[in-house]
């Protein structure tokens, strides 16, 4: 079964002026890939992701998410979908920023309910450490580094075990150590918990060594 | 405690300067209403003490009946005219004869606390040259003085006087000096008939009327009675009190049953009371919801500026799996939280602005200070009124939160 299965995707935006910005996309990414999207800026790739993600769903096409048809599915269905089975990593860390880090991170776990407040608090300490964040857990989110508040954000995603983690960008705010350690969890949760991941990315040697490289222009697939 | 509520907490207390403006203006809406309330129906308590110092809740009297019913029959055949000219109702009798029978009846129902009756004439008092012409009334002491607490405005010599002696006459104040005499000096009374009689006076009125204080003259009923060459059961008005005013009407309903004699409930006969009173309260529920409504759009206006302000923060949370509901919950559970604090600091805080009127020195009626009234209802009616609308207020903001778009936001 494939993780993600997009079948003839089309988008239009309507706003100034018509224009169709994802031209007839179709592709498989399979359970347990590293899949990076390059292009490049303005070629599609963010508007891509968020189809993906289920979050926007203004669009010609069929996507199915882990063999489940998502297209035509109601918003609060969705909701729940992305709870459970998506993780997002935004372009900017877009975190809850009178929340603490711990908080931030249990949040979507506690929406689930499917586990208790001292495991999810167990498991989010976890996932903090994993990725260099030990002591941080206590602070505000506005209150720690950019290059923090990213990773923050990644442990966010990691916390309901989605099977799909996603990024817009994951890395492009920060230094090379910071992306080499987001790489490296991207990695093992593809190759050790059999998680997918699609990241949309710019840099090169990012994308290089993941395990396939989509490449976008003027919303075409040109090479994947 | 949920996650939602768990977040709305956090939004609640990261912002405690909003906050706080936020539950003062609610609390601010409650306790006028609260206070509003109190002091209308602290007004209207006075409006009707003043009113019924003088009037009966109900008034049994004889009168004209307005309908002329036409005794001669009607002609059977269309070939026969019949003229009446000049058709007139003519009284025959005058007054109540059987006043201690109706009396004892109307003692017997449970509604009704007191009945007083009286023997009212128009006549003429006379003090050697000055003459003017005064409202004689003949009163049963006691009883008057349960209804209307007589005594209490009798500022020289005593009420219990009249039945001591059957020449005592008690003068209003302004009666006594447009004639010009005082307590101990004597005058003549004379009736519409030509009977004269002689009085002294053995006290002064003084009822805060100025009609009645320069009009009318008390002596007993039996006195009375004897001047006008009445039966012992003779009166003119029959004044009963109920337990409530309010129940005048239906009381008077039932009344009708018993006799034939004119029976009016104190509203019929002044309506211009029941509407100004009526009035004041549409007034004070106008002027004290408009506030609370205010206070709302305080609400609405903050909650408005939380839902943008946060507008990221909705949308990371909508990605993160929370729908439209939990949004609408996490601002609901905002609103409602301010509601529900400022409704208790606004009872509490009404509560006091009461007392605090409750204190002020103002002189009216029998009262020291404002009048107000501690009344449940209104405490009530504002707490539910306040968080009403700060559901709405709260509500409109919540559902924008709810649509947002959490493409459009966080889109690069
Ligand atoms: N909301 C929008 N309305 C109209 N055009 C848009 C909107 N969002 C993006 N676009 C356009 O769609 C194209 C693709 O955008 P995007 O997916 O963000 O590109 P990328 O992420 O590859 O840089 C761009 O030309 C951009 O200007
Ligand atoms: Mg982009």
């Amino acid at each position: 079964m494939n993780a993600i299965s997009i079948q003839n995707i089309n988008k239009h935006f309507y706003d100034p002026v018509e224009f169709q910005v994802l031209k007839d996309i179709s592709f498989d990414v399979k359970k347990g890939e590293f899949v990076s999207i390059i292009g490049k800026s303005g070629s599609g790739k963010s508007t891509l992701l968020y189809l993906l993600s289920t979050m926007d769903t203004k669009y010609k096409g069929n996507i199915a998410i882990n063999g489940t048809q998502v297209t035509g599915l109601s918003q609060n269905e969705l909701a729940k979908f992305r709870n459970e089975q998506i993780g997002f990593v935004f372009q900017f860390h877009f975190l809850l920023p009178e929340f603490t880090v711990l908080d931030n991170v249990m949040l979507p776990a506690l929406k689930l309910n499917k586990k208790s407040k001292d495991e999810i608090e167990a498991e989010a300490i976890e996932s903090l450490y994993l990725l260099g964040l030990k002591g941080q857990e206590l602070k505000k989110a506005s209150k720690i580094s950019g290059g923090q508040q990213q990773r923050v954000a990644i442990a966010r995603a990691l916390i309901n075990s989605p099977s799909i983690i996603m990024g817009d960008e994951p890395t492009g705010n920060l230094d090379s150590k910071n992306t080499n350690i987001v790489f490296d969890v991207f990695k093992e949760l593809a190759k050790e918990r059999g998680q997918t991941i699609i990241a949309v990315t710019h840099d090169d040697e990012f994308a290089d060594n993941c395990d396939r490289i989509i490449e976008l222009s003027d919303g075409k697939v040109i090479s994947q | 405690m949920n996650t939602n509520q768990k977040i709305a907490k956090v939004h609640l207390t990261s912002r405690f300067r909003q906050l706080l403006v936020a539950i003062l203006s609610v609390s601010f809406g409650i306790s006028m209403y609260i206070a509003m309330n109190s002091f209308m129906a602290g007004v209207n308590n006075i409006q009707t003490e003043i009113t019924f110092t003088s009037m009966s809740h109900i008034k049994i009297y004889n009168d004209l009946s307005s309908t002329i019913t036409q005794i001669s029959p009607k002609p059977k055949d269309s070939n026969t005219i019949l003229m009446v000219n000049n058709a007139r109702n003519i009284q025959y009798t005058q007054g109540i004869k059987n006043a201690d029978a109706i009396k004892n009846e109307l003692l017997n129902m449970s509604e009704i606390n007191g009945v007083a009756l009286q023997l009212n004439e128009k006549v003429f008092i006379r003090n050697g040259v000055s003459n003017t012409s005064a409202s004689l009334t003949g009163i049963e002491t006691v009883n008057e003085n349960k209804l209307f607490e007589t005594a209490k405005y009798i500022i020289e010599g005593d009420l219990s006087e009249l039945d001591k002696r059957s020449d005592g006459i008690i003068l209003g104040v302004g009666l006594a000096q447009t004639i010009g005499v005082k307590t101990g000096n004597t005058i003549s009374v004379t009736t519409s008939e030509g009977v004269s009689k002689t009085f002294k006076i053995i006290g002064l009125l003084e009822s805060g009327s100025k009609v009645r204080d320069k009009t009318s003259a008390l002596i007993t009923i039996q006195t009375a009675r004897q001047l006008f060459s009445k039966n012992k059961s003779y009166a003119t008005d029959i004044l009963v009190n109920t337990y409530d005013y309010n129940n005048a009407r239906t009381v008077a309903e039932k009344v009708r049953k018993l006799t034939d004699y004119k029976v009016e409930s104190w509203q019929e006969g002044n309506e211009q009371l029941v509407s100004s009173s009526l009035l004041r309260d549409i007034l004070a529920i106008a002027v004290s919801l408009t506030i609370l409504i205010v206070a709302g759009f305080g609400i609405y206006n903050i909650m408005n500026m939380t839902v943008n302000e946060k507008i990221k923060e909705i949308a990371i949370l909508k990605a993160m799996g929370f729908n439209g509901k939990d949004v609408i919950e996490i601002f609901l559970t905002q609103s409602v939280a301010i509601g529900l604090i400022g409704g208790f600091v606004g009872l509490f805080l009404g509560n006091v602005i009461v007392q605090m009127l409750d204190i002020v020195p103002f002189k009216i009626a029998s009262y020291n200070t404002l009048p107000v009234v501690y009344n449940i209802k209104d405490y009530i009616l504002a707490f539910s009124f306040g968080t009403i609308i700060t559901l709405i207020a709260g509500y409109l903001p919540s559902r924008k939160a709810s649509k947002v778009d959490p493409v459009e936001i966080l889109r690069g």
